[in-house]
């Protein structure tokens, strides 16, 4: 099933503002466990779809850094679990971004920027794309070195990898910005190959979405669904049934994912 | 596997970090707990919600706590119900009153100002209760409401040590119970439910450094009682609604009425919270199963139609 770009970049904007207007685990933890369902179902095959597996660990690794920053201070467990649902929110939206990542294409997204807004877009696709490009790169270069007999596990042969994967990508952004201006990009009018629609499923993805952030949103302002788990004194967090329904919505893309046919 | 491995390294060192906080905040309970059997320090608390004041008489536990610590005991021996903020370093809700998320200045200009007795009268605290010390025979106060110095935020009822802790009748019923004035909030607490004179150390559990378990239970050293019927007197009453003190504007932070002040019970440590996970979170964790099952089934699947 192919999603339209935008719909995409709906959903992963409103999974994030979820995951920023909450810190309570188990909102955390389904949101997080509804991205791995979206991008096992959804996933485009190719070397992007790597990115959620790196953006998974780096997810944890700021969980870790985030808790670690305890020590410095007071220690006690209010204070490290308040640290650690802090750090997991900021897991949370990096794997919604791995996600997003592994799902789309970033450069399909600069083609629905209207002309007049042609180079922010083609600096923001630029940027979004940085991290799967590199991972896809990064990928390639140590395929590469290890058939030419180098080890680049290891921290004398990082150069050996570092090196190629900074100068493709450098060269690769070039190539993106030269190319599209040959073709005219930003400038006449657009023709479309292979157009990207806007079906039925896309606007259930968006609206679903859209939803869900809406009854979070709404749950922040108002200051119900306990959003933000007392620490000190340590409590059960809260599991509203409504927030967890809102929740669900945003499963929506992986259902419709799994139903249909996988992407070739 | 062998990154696999790594990543196991990577999660084990944060959990090695925490565990000897985890078991130091239980020990260093279980010495409370064993200081506070015979006759140990008392320090008085005065909460002042602006419609009315409640004091407690505080058995230390020996040597010396923070602000913070004193309203966790207060917690354990009366009920007493609160919410840290700022990460556990700052007062957000007292009594129910306050903000409940993590920003104590959600309802600023109202917020809890925190006070040190000076015998015959308030002065506004000059550092945090984080990292206040206070021993026996201080009295400590917090009261809310709005103004940011000595002059213009309301101070409480002017009350000393000896109000508080030694001018207490005999408790009015043997067995203790729960002041109305403390009744901890539905989700709150997580208590542990221990009984009036059980061994207070078999308490130092999981939750231990949070809820500051194991001071001591036993009120005979400075009983306690109620008003004339232990409830208090203008229970309901908003918050600047009844206290002629409490005008908007009034230049000087003069005292509170003392005329309804409430002497807080001791009560058992929270027996009346519920404690165990909400019954939502069996379906987050049901949801949480059906969908990372089925992400990983249609990986499965995926991967196999890939490669034939």
């Amino acid at each position: 099933m192919s999603v339209h770009p935008a719909a995409w970049m709906a959903w992963a904007a409103c999974a994030g503002v979820v995951a920023f207007t909450t810190t309570d685990p188990f909102y955390l933890g389904l949101l997080v466990a509804i991205a791995w369902f979206v991008y096992a179902t959804c996933r485009v095959a190719g070397p992007t779809a790597r990115s959620f597996r790196v953006f998974a660990i780096g997810g944890l690794l700021a969980m870790a850094i985030r808790t670690a920053l305890v020590f410095l201070g007071t220690v006690d467990a209010s204070n490290v679990a308040f640290a650690a649902l802090e750090g997991a929110r900021l897991a949370a939206l990096l794997i919604v971004f791995g996600t997003f990542n592994a799902v789309t294409d970033p450069f399909g997204v600069v083609r629905l920027a209207p002309r007049r807004f042609h180079e922010p877009a083609l600096a923001a696709a630029l940027a979004l794309s940085i991290a799967p490009r590199t991972i896809a790169g990064a990928g390639r270069v140590r395929e590469a070195q290890q058939l030419r007999g180098i080890r680049t596990a290891r921290w004398r042969g990082l150069p050996a990898l570092v090196v190629p994967v900074l100068e493709s990508g450098m060269e690769e952004a070039l190539t993106l910005a030269e190319s599209m201006d040959a073709r005219g990009h930003g400038r006449g009018p657009r023709t479309r190959y292979r157009p990207a629609h806007w079906t039925p499923g896309a606007l259930a993805v968006t609206l679903s979405a859209v939803l869900a952030a809406g009854a979070f949103l709404s749950a922040a302002w108002t200051g119900q669904g306990g959003l933000h788990p007392s620490t000190s004194p340590l409590a059960w967090p809260a599991a509203d049934p409504y927030l967890i329904a809102a929740l669900a919505m945003l499963a929506v893309p992986g259902v419709l994912g799994a139903v249909g046919k996988p992407r070739a | 596997m062998r990154r696999t491995r790594r990543l196991a390294i990577a999660l084990a060192v944060p959990a090695l970090a925490i565990a000897p906080a985890l078991l130091g905040a239980a020990t260093g309970t279980e010495a409370a707990c064993a200081a506070a059997a015979t006759g140990a320090p008392h320090a008085a608390l005065v909460v002042d919600t602006g419609s009315r004041t409640t004091t407690y008489c505080v058995d230390l536990g020996g040597g010396s706590v923070s602000g913070l610590r004193l309203i966790q005991l207060a917690a354990d021996q009366y009920g007493l119900s609160y919410h840290f903020g700022f990460g556990g370093q700052a007062v957000c809700q007292l009594q129910g009153v306050g903000p409940s998320g993590g920003d104590c200045f959600g309802a600023y200009p109202d917020y809890w100002g925190y006070w040190h007795g000076t015998g015959g009268g308030w002065s506004w605290a000059g550092s945090g209760a984080a990292s206040s010390s206070v021993t026996d025979g201080d009295v400590e106060g917090w009261s809310w409401g709005a103004g940011d110095s000595e002059a213009t935020h309301p101070a409480p009822p002017t009350l000393a040590f000896d109000d508080v802790c030694r001018a207490a009748a005999p408790p009015a019923s043997p067995t203790p119970r729960p002041s109305p004035a403390a009744s901890h909030p539905p989700t709150g607490g997580g208590a542990s439910g221990a009984q009036p004179g059980r061994p207070s150390g078999a308490q130092a559990g999981a939750q231990a450094g949070a809820q500051g378990n194991g001071a001591s239970r036993d009120p005979t050293p400075y009983p306690e009682a109620t008003g004339s019927d232990g409830a208090p007197r203008s229970a309901g009453a908003r918050p600047g609604a009844t206290n002629t003190t409490r005008s908007p504007g009034a230049s000087s932070g003069a005292d509170r009425a003392s005329d309804d002040v409430v002497r807080a019970v001791a009560t058992d440590g929270g027996s009346s919270t519920s404690s165990g996970p909400p019954a939502g979170a069996f379906a987050v964790a049901a949801a949480v199963l059906i969908l990372g099952g089925g992400g990983a089934w249609t990986l499965r699947r995926r991967g196999k139609d890939d490669r034939a």
